[in-house]
């Protein structure tokens, strides 16, 4: 049967502050599309309408407008919250919807968004979980001002007091700030059990190498007895951080080398990058990261899904696509093959049920010392915490 | 308020949906369970079981007080206003239920987690206060009681700042308010005369 024409957006800015991770999530979607394009068995063929933002927070909305008048109903894109958000208003206006490929702070669930990487529950609960009981509970929590330093260390909070530990200390940089003397000296006063850093980019860079050096003064820093964690390190920034990422703890659905094979033809590529044809024309980054796997798989899971209408249509439904507020995509009851092992997609929230990984930075690459059994179910409002299960006991398999 | 910033735990509470079927009452039940509510819509009345909810939300366009199982302004939990109609009236009357936040139709994806946090803050801020004010009545009434007693006392020539000291003493080691403690002092003196009048604490 012919493939179905569909246009899908890519809205991932190019340049500015967090390029790095745009340009990973952007790499994972175009892939994704070669592939599907290239699957004879593919019910879809996808034409990419890509806009760039740039890194300036007001162009995303205007750009996702332009987007859906093209007749394009999803669009894969957004790094930071506060772009996911400009654009919500657009998506609830065109009945479109958002394919976020990012780690967020949670307490969102809107129809119009498929949220592809973790949310609280699914990266710091987890974390914690790991960390507190072998390394001690005192924390210190350093952000950059930012939604996603705000947010997550206010749960963080309530997690260390839950546990019976206490915030020694919490601060915030400016974006792109790199004068971090007073959170080291501070660090350094107060002897914290881990920190915790949601600093951004140069900010977060700057942070380690200091706290590197801090380390090397005194035992006490080194990353055996007061480890840095983080919610959304992944190997896309550890050539940016350099030597001072050995012994960083991070978690998330995905790390290299760690999962399962790949099942993808033009993913093997990148473990081989000498053959370039296999990837066609995208330039795959040196290194994948979870980010760049969210964003595959969300191509492949929305392939999957309009592949599944169009054969409902052969059996006599109807190929009409979504109309806002009407037919909400068809995740009940499915589960989707991605990189990430099978993933389901929780038809409530529209948040994926994806596996929990922490991993440590050794020698370069993460090596995974925890992995959740099976994957952990969204609950972006973590309406299901429940400090003693989080504390108690626990809730992850040790696998080294 | 200097209460501690939380997780906001609404997993399992229990949301009333006081609207006819409706799209916007769809909406609403779609965001509330995936924030973690359990919606129950009813329309025209509130069931008895909604007296034990933890939130209720009501069409403040077509509601009546009739369908309240109790009196306007007495909801013994946060209520939220549907508002479709902005007609002064409309608003006067859900703001006679005691509305704690409101939400504005056609009720969307956005605004609900903010109605609901909203809405508890303002009604349990409201029923700290109503708890104070009636404490702080209660004290009033017993003005008369305390003064009575403190005359008892008195009574020994101990002079009235000492009687009203020993009060506050006996209050403390019966583990009573003054006012408490007065009425029991006077209790005490109908009972037995000053021979048998409590020791000094």
């Amino acid at each position: 049967m012919a493939k179905r024409h569909v246009e899908i957006g890519i809205l991932f800015s190019r340049s500015g502050n967090y390029h790095l991770l745009s340009e990973a999530c952007r790499a994972g979607a175009m892939l994704a599309i070669a592939t599907v394009n290239a699957d004879k068995d593919a019910a879809v063929e996808f034409e990419p309408v890509e806009r760039d933002p740039e890194g300036q927070i007001d162009r995303y909305a205007p750009l996702c407008e332009e987007i859906t008048r093209g007749g394009a109903r999803h669009v894969v894109g957004c790094v930071t919250s506060w772009s996911r958000k400009e654009v919500i208003p657009v998506l609830e206006k065109t009945g479109a919807t958002l394919w976020y490929p990012c780690p967020y702070e949670g307490f969102e669930a809107n129809e119009h968004v498929v949220y592809m990487h973790a949310s609280p529950n699914q990266h710091l609960v987890p974390l914690f979980a790991h960390v507190l009981p072998r390394y001690g509970r005192n924390a210190c929590l350093v952000g950059s001002n930012y939604i996603w330093g705000w947010e997550t260390n206010r749960v963080a909070r309530d997690l260390v007091q839950d546990a019976g530990g206490q915030v020694l200390a919490e601060r915030y940089l400016p974006l792109g700030d790199t004068d971090v003397s007073r959170l080291v000296a501070e660090i350094r006063a107060v002897r914290p059990s881990f920190v915790l850093n949601h600093l951004i980019g140069p900010s977060s860079y700057a942070f380690l190498a200091a706290l590197g050096e801090l380390a090397k003064q005194d035992p006490a820093f080194s990353p055996e007895r007061c480890p840095v964690l983080s919610c959304n390190l992944t190997e896309i920034e550890l050539p940016a951080i350099g030597p001072a990422s050995e012994g960083l703890v991070a978690v998330g659905p995905w790390f290299l080398g760690a999962g399962e094979p790949w099942p993808w033809k033009a993913l093997e590529a990148l473990e081989a990058p000498e053959a370039p044809e296999a990837a066609g024309s995208v330039a795959v980054p040196a290194q994948p990261s979870s980010f760049f796997v969210a964003a595959f798989s969300s191509v492949l899971v929305l392939a999957d899904l309009l592949g599944a209408k169009e054969r409902g249509a052969e059996e006599g439904g109807t190929t009409e696509g979504p109309r806002p507020g009407t037919a909400p995509l068809a995740f009940a009851g499915r589960s989707f093959s991605t990189p990430f092992g099978e993933i389901a997609i929780d038809p409530q929230t529209q948040h994926a049920s994806l596996p929990v990984r922490i991993g440590r930075v050794s020698g370069g690459r993460f090596a995974i010392v925890e992995a959740s059994q099976g994957r952990v179910d969204p609950d972006p409002y973590l309406s299901r915490y429940d400090p003693a299960k989080v504390f108690g006991r626990p809730a992850l398999r040790a696998v080294s | 308020m200097t209460r501690r910033a939380r997780i906001p735990n609404l997993g399992g509470a229990r949301a009333f949906v006081l609207h006819r079927p409706h799209q916007t009452t769809t909406a609403l039940a779609r965001q509330l369970a995936a924030i973690g509510l359990d919606a129950v819509e009813c329309w025209p009345e509130l069931p008895a079981d909604a007296l034990a909810a933890d939130f209720v939300f009501f069409d403040a366009d077509m509601g009546y007080d009739a369908q309240f199982p109790w009196r306007p302004g007495e909801a013994p939990m946060p209520l939220i206003a549907l508002i479709g109609s902005e007609a002064p009236g409309r608003i006067e009357w859900a703001l006679a239920q005691g509305a704690d936040s409101h939400l504005v139709k056609p009720v969307g994806n956005s605004g609900i987690y903010t109605a609901l946090l909203i809405a508890r803050q303002g009604f349990e801020a409201r029923r700290s206060l109503a708890g104070e004010v009636r404490a702080l009545k209660a004290r009033v009434a017993e003005r008369q009681t305390v003064v009575r007693a403190v005359v008892a006392l008195a009574g020994s020539g101990v002079g009235e700042e000492r009687a009203y000291q020993q009060l506050r003493a006996l209050a403390m080691s019966w583990q009573l308010t003054v006012e408490e403690a007065a009425r029991k002092v006077l209790e005490l003196e109908e009972k037995g005369g000053r021979d048998e009048r409590p020791a000094r604490g």
